[in-house]
């Protein structure tokens, strides 16, 4: 009993496998910063390699001249393109800045102040989405108001 | 005797590589962002991507774009699925997928961003 304040005791806390729980309280990201960051990373990497693709294949009519280019881009400026691209860029957003908190984990001692800049990229993110927001619509805005 | 069969690579040059081409394509992305979406109709004309291509320096950052993009995007999904402990087979099948699917695309690019004619301005068009 006196070694319970040790470090060597942590045996006692692990569960088994027979318990019902087991899986959710073991096996299952603790739901910090830091887990959402790396789920959240990866999502965003995964959309944006899908859509590295598509762009590649999307500005492929290049190659067909002038007016196949342009036809296929007017509907790419259709509204509910913009609208994509804009959640697109949101995704970008996240991936550069989420990004640049990595490297500054790895290179800069960030692991101290980890969460700080989470919550920094979420911030910068935020106003940046909208910016690009009001320069994608701007001509849609000042018919608004 | 405990002899490792796995590959004596550590991962330490695909992680540095992924944090330097990531900052680049940071960097990128920016001028990217700028050129498409500040004036949308840079991107998105024909008669602007010709201009554009007019000047290789253009050519050669799209160039670098693509490969840089494709590289980190890549290799961050091969790095994902590194997460998980796979068959031998599994894994080769998905890397030399992810190698043969980034080698095609990327010269799909490559060879789009090469049909776009030079226009000889000294001949008088």
């Amino acid at each position: 009993m006196e070694n319970d304040t040790n470090s060597g005791n942590t045996y006692h806390k692990i569960k088994t496998f027979d318990q019902k729980n087991w899986v959710s309280e073991n096996l299952n990201y603790k739901k910090d910063s830091g887990s959402r960051a790396w789920i959240l990373h990866r999502i965003s990497g995964i959309a944006l390699v899908a859509y590295l693709f598509l762009h590649i294949y999307s500005i492929s009519p290049l190659t067909q001249g002038e007016v196949a280019f342009n036809n296929k881009m007017q509907t790419y400026s259709s509204p509910f393109f913009m609208v994509v691209e804009w959640f697109l860029f949101a995704f970008v957003l996240f991936h550069a800045l989420n990004g640049i908190r990595i490297v500054i984990v790895d290179w800069a001692d960030g692991a101290k102040y980890h969460k700080q800049l989470y919550r920094l990229s979420w911030v910068f993110g935020v106003i940046l989405f909208l910016a690009m927001g009001a320069i994608m619509f701007a001509h849609e805005l000042k018919n608004l108001f | 005797m405990y002899k490792y069969k796995a590959s004596k690579d550590t991962g330490s040059k695909s992680w540095i590589l992924q944090r330097i081409t990531g900052l680049a394509l940071v960097v990128l992305m920016i001028g990217h962002y700028i050129l498409m979406h500040f004036q949308p109709e840079s991107g998105h004309t024909y008669a602007a991507v010709l201009a554009r291509m007019q000047f290789s320096w253009y050519r050669i950052i799209d160039l670098t774009f693509i490969t840089l993009g494709m590289y980190h995007g890549l290799n961050g999904i091969w790095n994902i699925f590194r997460d998980y402990k796979l068959k031998q087979w599994a894994k080769i099948s998905i890397l030399s997928a992810l190698i043969i699917l980034g080698l095609a695309f990327t010269a799909w690019g490559y060879s789009v961003i090469f049909s776009i004619p030079y226009i000889n301005s000294i001949s008088g068009n």
